[in-house]
C-alpha cells in the first residue's frame, strides 16, 4: 500500500531464518572484537545498545510523510529517518559537549544527549500543530484509533472527509517526544563508547600525548556515531514503510524486526569503528 | 560571572542566525519546491495537469542542508587554517556551498522535469533562470547563518565538535525542522488553495494543485511570498528556539546539580512545550468543532 497507512502487503512477523542468521552476524562480530580487542568489549556492547534505542525509538516518531503535508495523514510531514536523524543529531549535540566535562560520568552525558533529541522534537512538533491549527485551520484527528490513548478525545468526528486525518493528536506528540529522547540516548551512547575506545587506543597509535590527539578522537567517534545513526534510522524507516502515527499505530507493532536488524548493522559498523584503531 | 554573561549572549545571537536560517530554509525549498509536497508536483502532469513549478527534490531537506551546510562549514574551516579572517572565510565558503547547490537545482530542475516528457510537461528555460538564481540567494542566507552558528558554537562556547562534524549536525537538524514545519502550509495551503480552508486534501484530489496566478500561469517565484506569510517564519521560529533552548539551559544550569541541572531544566522546558501544545489541541477542537459535511445549496 501506498505511504497512505494503509496495511502492508506481507512481512509483518519476524522471519526466523533471517533473525538466526542475524544473531549469528552479531556474535560474530561480538566474538572478533573480544579477541582482537578485548578491552573493546563493553564498548561494543555499548554501541549495539545505542543502535537498539535509536531503531526503536524511531517507531515512536510520527511521521506523515507528503500526505501530511497536504492535511492528508497525521504526522510529520517529512521523512522518517530524516526526522528520526534531526532530533537524534540534536541530542548528539548536547550529549557531546556534556562528554567534553571531565567531571560528567555516563550517565549525565547519556541523559543530556536524550534530553536535547526530546527538546527538538517538543518543539518541532509543537510547531507542527500551530501551523495546522492556526495556518490551516485544522484540528488533529487520529485516523488509526477512535479515542486518544491519553487524553481520550474521540477522533473519527474531527476527521476531514476523504483523509486519513490530519495535525499530531496528542499520543503522536508524546510519541514524537519519546522517539526523541531514545533517540538522543542511543546516539550519545554509541557516541560515548566509541570515545573511550579512541581516546584509549590514539595516543599509542600516533605516539603523541593524550590532550593533542582528542581532536581526532573526538571527530573519530562523532563521524562514526552520525553515521551509524543514520544506518539504524533508515533500517527502521524501512520498517515502518512511509508513514507512521506513533505508538498507538498498529505498524508500531513491527518493532521488534527493527530491533534485530539494528542490533546486527550496529554490531558490525561497531566492529569496523573500533578495528580502524585496533588493527 | 563575566563567562555565563558571554555565554548566554552568544546563546542569544546563536539563536538569532538559527531564526534567520529556519525561514530562509523553507523559503528556499518552497521556491524549489524541494519539500514533501513535491511529490505532488511531480504527481500533477501525469494526472493532466500541466504546470510551471520548479521541482528539484531530489533528496529531502534535510540531507540536501546537512551537504551544504557541511561544504560551507568544511570550506570555512580550511579557509581559516590558512589564516584567513574568519568573517570572510565563512561568507566566501557560504558563497562557494551555494555554487554546488546551484548546480545541484539545476540538473534536478532539468532531470525531474524532463523524466516527466511523456506526459508532455515541458522544461521552461525562462523558469530554470529565474527561479534557481532566486533559490540560490535563499539558500545562501541559510546556510551563511548556520555556518555562523556553527562557528559561535565552536569558537565561543567550546563544543568539542570541529566546524565541519557541527555543519553535519545543525545542518540536518535545519533540514528537519523547516521541512516539518513549513511543509503542511506550503503543501495544502498554497498548493491546494481550490479547497475549503479549514480541511485536510481529499486523497482524489492528489495532483490537482493549483496552477494558475491573478494573472496568467503561476510559477514557483510567488511561492516565496506565500512562505514568508507564514511557513517561513515558524520554520524560523522552530529552528531558533531548538537552538537558543538547547544553548541556553547547558549554558546557564550545567554547573548546578553536578550536571543534572541542565537536563531537568531540559525535562521542565519539554513539559511546558507539552502543555501549550495539548492547549493549542483543545483550543482547536473548540472553535473549529467536528468536520461537517457540505451541504446541498437549497433554492
Amino acid at each position: 500500500m501506498s505511504a497512505l497507512g494503509g496495511a502492508a502487503a506481507g512481512g509483518e512477523g519476524i522471519n526466523p531464518m533471517g533473525s538466526a542468521i542475524g544473531i549469528v552476524v552479531l556474535i560474530i562480530a561480538v566474538a572478533i572484537t573480544a579477541i582482537m580487542a578485548p578491552a573493546a568489549l563493553g564498548a561494543i556492547i555499548g554501541v549495539i545498545i545505542g543502535g537498539l534505542l535509536i531503531g526503536f525509538g524511531v517507531h515512536f516518531v510520527p511521521v506523515g510523510g507528503a500526505p501530511a503535508a497536504m492535511g492528508q495523514a497525521p504526522g510529520i510531514a517529512t521523512g522518517v529517518a530524516m526526522l528520526a536523524a534531526g532530533a537524534g543529531l540534536a541530542g548528539l549535540f548536547g550529549g557531546a559537549w556534556a562528554a567534553a566535562n571531565p567531571a560528567f560520568g555516563i550517565a549525565i552525558v547519556i541523559a543530556a544527549g536524550a534530553v536535547g533529541g526530546g527538546l527538538m522534537m517538543a518543539i518541532t512538533c509543537l510547531m507542527v500543530n500551530i501551523i495546522y491549527v492556526f495556518g490551516m485551520g485544522i484540528p488533529s484527528a487520529s485516523g488509526k484509533v477512535d479515542k486518544d490513548p491519553i487524553t481520550g478525545d474521540s477522533q473519527p468526528e474531527y476527521k476531514s472527509q476523504g483523509t486519513e486525518g490530519h495535525g499530531l493528536p496528542f499520543i503522536s506528540y508524546v510519541g514524537g517526544v519519546i522517539g526523541g529522547l531514545l533517540g538522543g540516548a542511543g546516539g550519545t551512547l554509541i557516541y560515548y563508547e566509541l570515545l573511550q575506545v579512541y581516546s584509549a587506543a590514539l595516543p599509542a597509535l600516533f605516539n603523541a600525548e593524550a590532550a593533542e590527539v582528542l581532536p581526532v578522537a573526538v571527530s573519530l567517534a562523532g563521524i562514526f556515531a552520525i553515521g551509524m545513526f543514520l544506518v539504524n534510522a533508515v533500517l527502521a524507516a524501512y520498517n515502518i514503510t512511509g508513514t507512521i502515527e506513533g505508538p498507538h499505530d498498529p505498524k508500531f507493532k513491527r518493532f521488534p524486526r527493527a530491533i534485530i536488524g539494528c542490533a546486527v548493522a550496529s554490531a558490525v559498523c561497531g566492529l569496523f569503528a573500533i578495528l580502524i584503531v585496533v588493527v | 560571572m563575566e563567562s555565563i554573561l558571554l555565554g548566554v549572549g552568544v546563546t542569544a545571537l546563536a539563536g538569532a542566525l538559527a531564526t534567520v536560517a529556519g525561514a530562509a530554509e523553507d523559503t528556499e525549498s518552497n521556491i524549489g519546491s524541494q519539500g514533501d509536497p513535491n511529490s505532488q508536483v511531480q504527481l500533477a502532469p501525469q494526472m493532466g495537469y500541466i504546470h510551471r513549478i520548479y521541482n528539484k527534490a531530489v533528496s529531502g531537506e534535510p540531507p540536501a542542508y546537512g551537504l551544504w551546510v557541511t561544504i560551507g562549514a568544511g570550506v570555512a574551516w580550511a579557509f581559516m587554517v590558512t589564516g584567513m579572517n574568519p568573517v570572510l572565510a565563512i561568507v566566501i565558503a557560504s558563497a562557494l556551498a551555494i555554487f554546488v547547490q546551484g548546480a545541484y537545482a539545476t540538473t534536478a530542475y532539468l532531470g525531474r522535469t524532463a523524466s516527466l516528457n511523456k506526459f508532455e510537461q515541458p522544461v521552461y528555460i525562462d523558469l530554470l533562470k529565474s527561479v534557481t538564481t532566486v533559490t540560490m540567494a535563499h539558500a545562501f542566507v541559510a546556510v551563511f547563518t548556520t555556518v555562523s552558528m556553527c562557528y559561535l558554537l565552536n569558537a565561543a562556547l567550546g563544543h568539542p565538535f570541529p566546524l565541519a562534524l557541527l555543519g553535519i549536525v545543525w545542518g540536518i537538524a535545519l533540514g528537519a525542522a523547516g521541512s516539518a514545519t513549513g511543509n503542511p502550509f506550503y503543501g495544502k495551503e498554497r498548493q491546494y488553495q481550490s479547497q475549503k480552508f479549514g480541511a485536510g486534501v481529499p486523497i482524489s484530489a492528489s495532483g490537482n494543485i493549483v496552477r494558475y496566478a491573478e494573472a496568467g500561469q503561476r510559477s514557483s517565484l510567488d511561492n516565496g511570498w506565500f512562505t514568508g506569510k507564514l511557513g517561513g517564519p515558524a520554520s524560523g521560529v522552530c529552528f531558533g528556539l531548538i537552538v537558543f533552548l538547547e544553548l541556553w539551559r547547558t549554558v546557564l544550569f550545567e554547573e548546578i546539580a553536578g550536571g543534572w541541572g541542565a537536563i531537568i531544566a531540559g525535562v521542565l522546558i519539554i513539559l511546558v512545550f507539552m502543555i501549550i501544545d495539548r492547549y493549542v489541541e483543545v483550543w482547536a477542537r473548540k472553535n473549529y468543532g467536528p468536520y461537517v459535511k457540505a451541504e446541498e445549496a437549497t433554492a
